[in-house]
């Protein structure tokens, strides 16, 4: 059997005397439509960035697809796509080169990552602003580069904190699409949204955290049963 | 050592598109700041002096002049670089991505080398048209613009790392870097200074950078060349080890 494409063991992250993620385990299947949700200072993002490398582990372990975030870090990095809620771009280059110096990180350079840039650039409808700063870029633009960066060394899981924040309705409708299709081609994924109905409408399987817990882990129809996702989301944060 | 090469030449490479995408902050002006100190103190002062350690004083001066810009805009360059990307969480692009302490630092250090070594030249060049002021050991020459480059981008990224704000970066270079330069040697030889502040010289790091390049130009200095050398060395190797300690644990950049 194959590992899972995320394994979280008991993770405990402490800032100081203060647990933001208390003793969480799940696992996400590959190919599969994860939700993470839970009110704001759940422990959502503390647990993304525990994965991703950007906050130390206080105890347990987080897994990629095999691979220990700590002990295999570099093996692990390069099978996760980060789609941060901030834009975060470096404001020096140009769109076209946010995605070619970011697969450059990943040790990946040539003619290849040249044209998968401009694939994803055409894909995610970028080209004609291809050798523009993204401080030029309209909200949904922006929106849609972070998605392409994360695509950029081709991930088999990405992570999506609140892509659709902020976004109007064509855009969170159009984003939708994009991640569909995205996860019909093999990719993993992982969503973090306030947005019940989007969670609802994509996710195969949700997680809810609440106060560093894990509250609820079900299949999406199961979890909502015959009632809503809000009352159930509302019904497990508000204990 | 560096096992991701592909990601450790994309950040010197993105360092350099940094600097050339301003090119008026970061070029510019330290020629024409050269340019300024050598019409003024060269020319119109060094006038008036006849030679200051057998050369003519615009010739003495000159290696004094490159080390002052080359210090100063290494660690602004840095220190801004490493700032600005936690300021705007554009850092995170490098810490997500599968490239090691090593990999980063000695990304930034090794953009700050070539930094240096351009604007270096440009000035050299400067000299060479204005006083005819040459470099005899382009070895020495090459290898001191190399410390020293290594030792404040490293002061840059530690600097850049404990700041909170763009007023803390400036705490270096207002209070230490720019009066230690001033009184390192820049404009005037050890020997020319009263017995006292020859022997507080000696406790200035500035001193010995600026005398070890000039041992580049003249071929001699105020004290011995294997001294300037080993200071500088110890400083630089010292500095580079606390930057590469600080990416390593994290230190305000991972949580």
């Amino acid at each position: 059997m194959s590992a899972a494409a995320l394994r979280v063991d008991a993770l405990v992250k402490r800032y100081g005397d203060f647990t933001a993620v208390d003793g969480v385990s799940f696992e996400v299947q590959e190919g599969e439509f994860f939700g993470l949700l839970g009110p704001n200072g759940a422990g959502k993002t503390t647990t993304i960035n525990a994965t991703v490398g950007l906050a130390h582990i206080t105890s347990g372990a987080i897994s990629l697809f095999g691979y220990d975030v700590v002990r295999d870090w570099r093996l692990a990095r390069r099978q996760v796509g980060l789609a941060p809620q901030e834009y975060n771009f470096d404001r020096y280059l140009n769109i076209r080169d946010v995605l070619i110096f970011q697969a450059g990180y990943y040790g990946i350079r040539g003619k290849a990552v040249e044209k998968r840039a401009d694939l994803l650039l055409e894909r995610f409808d970028l080209a004609s602003k291809s050798k523009q700063v993204y401080t030029k870029l309209s909200g949904g633009m922006k929106r849609r580069l972070t998605l392409a960066r994360a695509l950029i060394h081709e991930p088999r899981l990405v992570i999506l904190d609140e892509p659709t924040a902020g976004v109007d309705v064509e855009l969170r409708l159009e984003l939708w699409s994009l991640l569909r299709e995205l996860n019909t081609n093999g990719t993993t994924i992982i969503l973090t949204t306030h947005y019940l109905e989007e969670a609802e409408e994509l996710c195969d399987r949700i997680a809810i955290i609440q106060r560093g817990k894990l509250v609820a882990l079900e299949a999406t129809q199961k979890l909502i049963g015959d009632g809503s996702l809000q009352d159930i989301f509302l019904e497990l944060t508000r204990r | 050592m560096i096992v991701n090469t592909v990601g450790f030449e994309t950040l010197v490479k993105r360092e350099i598109v940094r600097t050339f995408s301003i090119i008026n902050q970061v070029i510019w002006p330290p020629v024409i700041q050269t340019l300024l100190y050598v019409f003024i103190f060269g020319f119109g002062l060094g006038s008036r002096i006849n030679t200051v350690n057998g050369v003519p004083y615009a010739q003495f001066l000159i290696p004094g002049l490159i080390m002052l810009q080359l210090i100063d805009q290494t660690y602004s360059e840095s220190s801004s670089s490493v700032f600005q990307g936690r300021f705007m969480n554009s850092i995170q692009e490098l810490l997500i991505a599968p490239l090691s302490a090593i990999e980063i630092v000695l990304g930034y250090v090794v953009a700050g080398v070539v930094r240096a070594i351009f604007i270096a030249l440009l000035i050299t060049g400067l000299g060479a048209v204005l006083v005819h002021a040459y470099p005899t050991n382009w070895s020495l020459y090459v290898l001191t613009i190399v410390l020293v480059a290594v030792l404040f981008s490293s002061l840059g990224i530690i600097f850049g790392l404990m700041a909170e704000k763009f007023d803390h970066i400036a705490v270096l270079t207002t209070f230490f870097i720019t009066p230690l330069v001033f009184v390192g040697g820049v404009f005037t030889s050890l020997q020319l200074l009263p017995r006292v502040l020859q022997t507080v010289s000696l406790g200035n790091p500035m001193f010995y950078m600026i005398d070890v390049f000039r041992h580049s130009y003249i071929g001699t200095g105020d004290v011995s060349l294997g001294l300037s050398l080993a200071v500088v060395t110890a400083l630089a190797a010292g500095a580079f080890g606390a930057a590469l300690r600080m990416v390593a644990v994290g230190f305000k950049l991972r949580m």
